[in-house]
């Protein structure tokens, strides 16, 4: 039913190869569609058909680009040359894609969308490399055993664990007390830390009119009352002393989160030790207020503007307009001054609130200019309506833009190892092909046109999938040297979000990769490990099998062409 | 002076030419008897007619048949093709001293 089909394409491949051929081997393509009437069977004449165009088309190229050779005969026009087959011109191209894909490894930029390309196999089959949180630990021991202040104050801003947090931060510290203000930003990621109100006290000499201290203080404190998962009220000491420290920090003259140290920090560590790190920046963004400050800033706000609603019901405007006033100013010295999204939402929220306070206060006292300009600050300030929204929009790309590029990304990871394992398997063929047939052409040889096939079409491959791996990750790798070296925010959230979408394979939902990771590892710790192992042993069983096939088979082979009859 | 060595698709070629010596060979026909593709022994006929050691014509066929290329060596061809085929069967028993005993 199809082979009527098979020789006309067959006929047409061979007339369409004809007329792209150079005029002088025009008239052997003839040739070749004069025997294509004549070769039996349909299949049989398909591949006739397919020798002669690869020739022709191969004709036409080295006339393009060797017009000296557009004689019709191949380079190496001698008769004994050899004659330069389709085979060869394949390993060759195979070879320089090679080449131009090992080229990639040159780039860091390259080398690191690799590591990000395979993240979610890290994480799947559990190497401690793919967690940051192993790399700063062992960057901490490097650290710890060159005495590098530094190092361990890179460290212990970014570790977990509060207590190798807090430990590192006092050798740091202890090394080089210019590093005072490490115990700020490690007090603000553990503000439970039983060493918080001495550090505090020491950064308030350091570093007075700070306000960060005393948020950090009063964050303390309502860790205090926290124990074991249950909260505790607070007593009337307690409570004083919050609203001692909120009242101090609303009363500073400046605030710092030292993100600006943090960044030159960066500056220096990273390249000292080469911890190149993208996920690096994810952890930066922990580096933020706590979480509850936002809630004490509220809170203390809010018992200021009670206390100033007291004061005008008793007829004392201005006092009471001085407490707006004070929440108006820490927002604005918050949002000014504070560095991420998080203190930008927490000053312009307060900011709001204390406007509308005033606005109210303007209307009471019958000043309708003064209430229309609050209002419009209380509006501008709004964080969900105003046109000075809380999270500054740091995404450019979107979350979807960051999928499709951490699946792309994934995809050219996985499909340079794929390309990168049929190249070997391609190439070990090819050479025990080469080995075994002694410079003759041997039945071994029948698996050579696939291996080269199978090594040109990898190595193609390979350099497409690196070309487009590097070209999808570069823009993140400027985003990364832009947030790590030069402490920039620009775009960090599409950095955020595309590493979070490489955290798990491409297509895969977090409860299905839950499900198989749980059920992977629900039995022995070690069943991948003997998964792995039965699946090698299997290889080199098969492959073995396959030599010892092959090398079995070979006093027979092609004997009669190796013996060539004398006439 | 020494002659560059042959490759072994010309020589079976070469050997299935001398076949019949004085005939006409079809391409197809040469293909089946050396078992080589149409993308290997064109571009051996190719050259052995550059060097004038093959020479071809065309062959009428039946109405709606393209015509059919045919190929035979020239007398320096079939004087090439002899010495080469000796010469690489002395090579060959040199290699395989074993078999050209037996």
């Amino acid at each position: 039913m199809q082979e009527m089909p098979l020789r006309q394409a067959a006929t047409l491949l061979l007339e369409y190869a004809i007329r792209i051929a150079p005029p002088e081997s025009r008239e052997w393509g003839q040739a070749m569609r004069g025997e294509l009437n004549f070769v039996e069977g349909h299949w049989a004449a398909l591949m006739w058909a397919l020798g002669g165009a690869g020739m022709m088309v191969k004709y036409a190229l080295i006339s393009i680009f060797i017009p000296g050779r557009g004689q019709g005969i191949p380079p190496g026009d001698e008769l004994f040359a050899k004659n330069v087959s389709l085979g060869k011109a394949a390993l060759v191209g195979g070879a320089g894609c090679v080449l131009a894909a090992l080229l990639f490894f040159g780039a860091p930029p390259f080398r690191q969308a690799f590591r990000v390309a395979l993240r979610p196999w890290y994480v799947m089959f559990q190497i401690p490399s793919g967690d940051s949180q192993h790399g700063f630990q062992a960057l901490a021991k490097r650290a710890d055993s060159q005495h590098d202040p530094e190092g361990l104050a890179f460290c212990a801003v970014r570790i977990d664990n509060p207590r190798e947090s807090a430990r590192l931060a006092e050798e740091a510290v202890r090394l080089n007390p210019n590093l005072l203000w490490v115990y700020a930003v490690v007090g603000m990621r553990h503000p439970e830390l039983p060493q918080t109100g001495s550090w505090m006290a020491r950064l308030e000499q350091w570093d007075a009119q700070n306000s960060l201290f005393h948020l950090i203080e009063a964050e303390s404190m309502e860790f205090a009352h926290y124990r074991r998962g249950v909260w505790t009220p607070a007593t009337q000491e307690q409570e004083q002393a919050w609203q001692a420290a909120m009242a101090a920090a609303f009363q500073s003259a400046r605030f710092d989160d030292y993100l600006e140290r943090v960044a030159e920090l960066n500056r220096k560590v990273i390249p000292h030790y080469g911890f190149y790190d993208p996920y690096e920046v994810e952890s930066r963004e922990q580096l933020d207020l706590p979480v509850a400050a936002f809630e004490n800033s509220q809170r203390f706000a809010k018992s200021l503007l009670r206390s100033g609603e007291d004061l005008e019901a008793q007829g004392d405007r201005k006092s009471a307009r001085d407490k707006y006033w004070a929440i108006a100013r820490f927002g604005q010295m918050v949002d000014s001054q504070g560095r991420t999204g998080f203190e930008h939402l927490t000053g312009t929220s307060l900011q709001a609130m204390a406007y509308k306070a005033l606005q109210a206060s303007s209307e009471r006292g019958d000043n309708g200019a003064e209430a229309v300009l609050f209002g419009y600050l209380a509006a501008k300030f709004d964080p969900v309506s105003g046109e000075h929204p809380g999270f500054p929009r740091e995404s450019a790309f979107g979350l979807n833009t960051a999928r499709r590029n951490a699946a792309v990304v994934q995809i050219s990871g996985l499909m340079i190892l794929v390309c990168s394992a049929l190249l070997v398997i391609a190439a070990a063929i090819l050479v025990v092909g080469r080995l075994s047939s002694q410079g003759t052409r041997p039945a071994a040889g029948r698996a050579k046109p696939v291996a080269t096939l199978i090594l040109s079409s990898s190595a193609v491959g390979l350099l497409f999938s690196s070309a487009t791996l590097y070209l999808t990750y570069r823009p993140y790798w400027y985003i990364f040297q832009s947030a790590v070296l030069n402490g920039g925010r620009s775009q960090a959230r599409d950095l955020i979000y595309f590493l979070n979408e490489t955290k798990l394979p491409a297509g895969v939902s977090p409860r299905s990769y839950l499900l198989v990771h749980s059920l992977v590892y629900s039995g022995s710790p070690n069943f991948l490990f003997y998964v792995w192992t039965g699946v090698t042993l299997l290889g080199l069983i098969g492959l073995a099998l396959i030599l010892l096939r092959h090398f079995l088979s070979r006093p027979s082979v092609n004997r009669l062409q190796n013996h060539p009859r004398v006439p | 002076m020494k002659s560059p060595r042959i490759s072994p698709e010309t020589l079976r070629v070469l050997e299935s030419f001398l076949e019949r010596p004085t005939g006409w060979h079809y391409g197809y026909e040469l293909s089946r008897e050396t078992k080589l593709k149409s993308g290997t022994l064109y571009p051996i006929l190719m050259r052995l007619e550059k060097h004038k050691l093959l020479e071809a014509r065309w062959v009428a066929t039946q109405d709606g048949v393209p015509p059919r290329h045919t190929y035979r060596l020239t007398p320096d061809g079939l004087e090439l093709a002899r010495t080469q085929l000796e010469e690489a069967r002395s090579r060959w028993m040199v290699r395989q001293p074993a078999l050209s005993r037996g």
